[in-house]
């Protein structure tokens, strides 16, 4: 399990050295996915003391709940937007820190619930999770997903908060690295 | 600054409470102002307003509801749990919610069309709650419902200026809700309402792809340069949260 310590170490590690307010852009391979929540949920949100909004489109945020229960990585600190548990109508439990949006098409409802989650814990620093890039273009066209991404990454960057933007490299077009180019701080390529 | 830019600073602000507006707005409607806000059901007129009379109070300013269509303790039922709700401010007098049928009662207005003493005499009333109470900030829900007992355009546009031009001068800013279909051109069911008013916020639904998203615009506001821009719309807890209406060529239908 060398690899695994070495993914969840190598992200704390590099999200630490980022300045405050910093987007980022996390390409990563899928094999490295939990490692990579685990190391940037416990290892760099929870010893910054950071609020965590986790956008998930790719899998319903109950998956990733579950991973987190088995890793032992307390919620109270961790919200969820869901935009996919709805589209896929499976879920009928909702987790009391999961907010559903309908589909990952209504990006402005996103960018609604991500705010109303910020305000709702003013008296700490927030840490927005986008999971994925990748995903979310699968539902949208680049056009609205670059004004999307740039005015939310921008929103967050005033209030402080950091972003991190899930991409997934064996799904990324060449459209898709330009957009996070031009939203993002920085970019960290994972076990590169 | 050009001699044709409009100056922000001649005014004194009503700040509503609700940031997104408030920066719209650059720095919240003018004091004084008659706003209608204009919109189909369930597209979150009630909650603004209810939202706009509450930080209102808390904010020191006293603030009246006046309800035609639904009694206040069943509206009140069914209404946002606001985070920042306070029971004391209804108890304290800060945050009052009439029902305008028993101001009609008390006037003996029991005639289902009103005349021409009987509008002046329900404007005259609601002024003088207003003075009496020294109402800040004043919603009444719905202007529509009102205008249907009115029925005579004449008569709707003599009570819809003796009322604001007196609520106007009592520094009350006052929001009238106006219900219109969605299929609906204009912002009023006679179209006397938004020529009269100061302000126009106009609530809709807009359907992008098969999604519905709730919508806000300033079309109009009297005393202050503002945004025209769409923004989408969230009724939370937390309160009426906005942000701008993304375009980036996927709008399919204009809503």
């Amino acid at each position: 399990m060398a690899v695994e310590v070495s993914i969840t170490s190598e992200i704390a590690e590099k999200l630490r050295a980022l300045p405050d307010s910093s987007a980022v852009a996390l390409h990563l391979k899928s094999d490295q996915y939990f490692d990579a929540i685990q190391g940037m949920l416990d290892r760099f949100a929870m010893k910054k003391d950071l609020e965590v909004v986790y956008v998930t489109s790719t899998i319903p945020s109950q998956s990733i709940i579950n991973a987190l229960e088995v890793l032992e990585i307390p919620m109270d600190h961790i919200w969820f937007v869901d935009c996919v548990s709805q589209i896929m109508m499976s879920q009928a439990k909702r987790h009391p820190h999961a907010i559903i949006v309908e589909s990952p098409t209504m990006l402005e409802n996103i960018m609604l619930k991500v705010e109303f989650l910020i305000r709702g814990h003013p008296e700490r620093n927030a840490l927005v999770v986008l999971d994925s890039i990748n995903s979310l273009a699968i539902h949208n066209n680049t056009k609205i997903l670059s004004e999307f991404l740039h005015i939310l990454v921008n929103h967050l960057r005033s209030r402080g908060a950091y972003t991190v933007i899930f991409s997934m490299r064996e799904y990324e077009t060449e459209e898709i690295r330009n957009m996070l180019v031009l939203v993002s701080d920085d970019s960290i390529e994972l076990g590169k | 600054m050009p001699a044709t830019e409009h100056s922000d600073d001649e005014r004194e602000r009503c700040v509503t409470g609700i940031d997104a507006i408030d920066h719209i707005l650059n720095g919240g409607i003018p004091r004084g102002n008659t706003v209608l806000i204009s919109g189909s059901v369930g597209t979150g007129k009630t909650s603004i307003c209810i939202e706009f009379l509450v930080r209102g109070a808390l904010n020191g300013e006293n603030s009246l509801y006046l309800s035609v269509t639904e009694p206040t303790d069943k509206l009140l039922v069914n209404v946002i749990p606001f985070d920042f709700f306070d029971d004391k401010l209804v108890r304290q007098g800060k945050l009052q919610f009439v029902d305008l049928p028993k101001i009609y009662d008390k006037l003996g207005i029991d005639k289902e069309d009103l005349d021409f003493d009987q509008t002046r005499l329900l404007a005259d009333t609601i002024a003088g709650i207003v003075e009496e109470q020294k109402i800040r900030r004043l919603v009444l829900d719905s202007v529509t419902s009102v205008c249907y007992r009115i029925r005579e355009q004449e008569r709707i546009r003599d009570f819809l200026l003796r009322l604001g031009t007196v609520l106007s001068a009592k520094g009350c800013t006052t929001l009238l809700v106006s219900e219109i279909r969605s299929s609906e051109d204009g912002y009023s069911q006679w179209g006397v309402e938004e020529a009269l008013a100061d302000g126009v916020i106009v609530t809709g639904n807009l359907e992008r792809r098969g999604d519905l998203l709730r919508t806000l615009q300033i079309v109009k506001m009297r005393g202050t340069t503002h945004s025209r821009a769409k923004y989408v719309l969230d009724l939370t807890t937390s309160g009426v949260l906005l942000v701008p209406l993304l375009k980036g060529g996927s709008v399919a239908s204009g809503g």
